[in-house]
């Protein structure tokens, strides 16, 4: 009755794999026994991953690649045989006051957190569609949001601009590709503990009104998110789909 | 190394089911058995309560008592010696249109689905709250919501009045518990292959109203919803509170 969480026989593209939560996902995925390939820009980033998917005895191939260039993510999967899960997850934050945001930033965040976003997706979609057995034994997509994809918050007015869209763009997919059985949805962590976020936590007046945000008064860890992601890569979320897993200890519930 | 993929254990936790004599209660029952809870079924008949303890095989604590009979529950919560999980699941729908609702409908639906369900909240966190290290330890409620928590359906106006009214309950609960690490959330499943949602499907408009509303094409099944709600109740969902997981197969990301 109770569905295990097991990847056995899947394989799973995650990018932005080289840190962070994209990092924290690929190791879940290949614990849960999924063959994954992890995307990222710095290949160092991907050999230290790599080893610690080795040491879980999990399967891994990497590629270098920035997933803002189409043609080099086309070639990654023309490389792969199958795709049954993906972790949309590469995507980045310049926070600044509304009044302030560079022409540059936007921009930049609008490529990576939604063109790219967009086009990994849609290409992934494709080569999942391939499989002739897909509606028999499904597919999952995860778009890694944030819960600022739900709510918005000071400084974050591009970052809440691509979240929301991205949460829009899932809502969009699970209607078209439910018919092809294959689910599509997203993780909302409130901060989570990484490297990025530590960056932002050394302004002290900022890691205490984070905390006060947050009812369970503490941040989420990577693998509160990782597992999250997991849940939904897995059949034991078979009927999951178009929604949105938030994961930040009751922040958007005020 | 830390794990990425957090486990979905209950060992040594105590849950409380209601309405755990048919359908997503009874599932449930089984599911967290099945990853180490002892578990505590409430339900109103005798009979099928037994037929749980004989399939799960196993030491189950059974109490009958109807939720509606507020002196009696409470009674028998007092009698318990430890709560950690509540799966707050008890609760009916009689579809009507709005015009012909009768009021004997109204009134049956607003004492199990809202005020029973409070009060069974209420009494189980007391409970809860009495164990000196919950803070350290945690503890989570799960409400059996509705997909009809979050939109409406032809005939269920009482029935949406009663499970939005849950969505609301889910949030203060989870702001107002937070601080003692008691996490609250939701279900809120689509049409599932339950007993009840078995007879409404009989009817060859209904189950085509249903399916045309799912973009994965399929309802739910009891195990979908046990398996979710095993998720909420354990620490791999430590981050998650004040949420609500929706296992529609797509109907509200429409």
């Amino acid at each position: 009755m109770f569905k295990k969480i097991d990847l056995r026989n899947k394989t799973a593209l995650i990018t932005g794999a080289g840190k962070g939560l994209g990092k924290a996902s690929a190791i879940a995925l290949a614990e849960a026994g999924a063959k994954v390939i992890i995307i990222s820009r710095t290949l160092s980033d991907l050999t230290k991953v790599e080893k610690l998917i080795k040491k879980t005895k999990g399967s891994c191939l990497k590629f270098e690649c920035d997933v803002t260039n189409l043609d080099q993510f086309k070639d990654i999967l023309k490389k792969i045989k199958r795709l049954d899960i993906l972790v949309n997850n590469a995507g980045n934050n310049r926070p600044e006051h509304f009044t302030k945001v560079k022409k540059e930033n936007m921009e930049y965040l609008v490529e990576l957190n939604m063109k790219a976003a967009f086009n990994v997706a849609q290409m992934c979609s494709q080569k999942m569609v391939e499989l002739k057995s897909r509606k028999k034994i499904g597919g999952s997509i995860i778009n890694m949001s944030s819960q600022l994809g739900r709510v918005g918050a000071p400084i974050r007015s591009v970052y809440n601009m691509t979240k929301f869209g991205l949460e829009g763009l899932t809502r969009g997919m699970a209607l078209e590709l439910g018919k092809y059985n294959i689910r599509v949805n997203t993780v909302c962590p409130t901060f989570v503990e990484t490297p990025m976020v530590k960056a932002f936590f050394k302004n002290k007046k900022f890691k205490q009104q984070v905390l006060e945000s947050i009812p369970l008064g503490r941040v989420a860890q990577e693998n509160d998110v990782s597992t999250a992601v997991a849940f939904l890569a897995a059949n034991s979320s078979n009927s999951i789909t178009g929604t949105s897993f938030m994961v930040d200890g009751g922040w958007t519930a005020k | 190394m830390a794990k990425f993929l957090k486990d979905i254990n209950l060992k040594g936790k105590v849950a409380i089911v209601t309405g755990a004599t048919k359908g997503i209660g009874r599932s449930t029952a089984m599911a967290m058995h099945q990853v180490g809870a002892s578990i505590i079924a409430i339900g109103r008949n005798i009979n099928e309560l037994a037929s749980l303890k004989k399939k799960l095989k196993i030491r189950i604590q059974c109490i009958e008592c109807d939720l509606n009979d507020y002196e009696k529950i409470s009674r028998e919560i007092n009698k318990i010696k430890r709560i950690d999980i509540l799966v707050n699941n008890a609760g009916t729908n009689l579809p009507e249109p709005f015009l012909k609702v009768k009021k004997s409908s109204l009134e049956i639906l607003l004492d199990i689905n809202t005020k029973a369900a409070f009060n069974m909240a209420k009494l189980c966190t007391d409970k809860m709250l009495k164990l000196k290290s919950r803070k350290k330890i945690g503890g989570s409620i799960i409400h059996t919501s509705s997909m009809f928590g979050l939109v409406a359906g032809p005939n269920r106006s009482v029935y949406s009045m009663t499970k939005f009214g849950i969505e609301g309950l889910t949030k203060g609960m989870a702001v107002d518990l937070a601080k003692f690490n008691i996490r609250v959330n939701s279900v809120c499943p689509t049409f599932v292959a339950t007993p009840r949602a078995k007879k409404y499907l009989a009817n060859k408009q209904f189950n085509k109203y249903a399916l045309s509303n799912i973009p994965l094409g399929r309802i739910a099944t009891e195990s979908d919803v046990a398996t979710a709600i095993t998720y909420l109740s354990s620490d791999a969902s430590s981050m998650i509170t004040g949420s609500s997981i929706i296992i529609d197969g797509g109907w509200t990301a429409k």
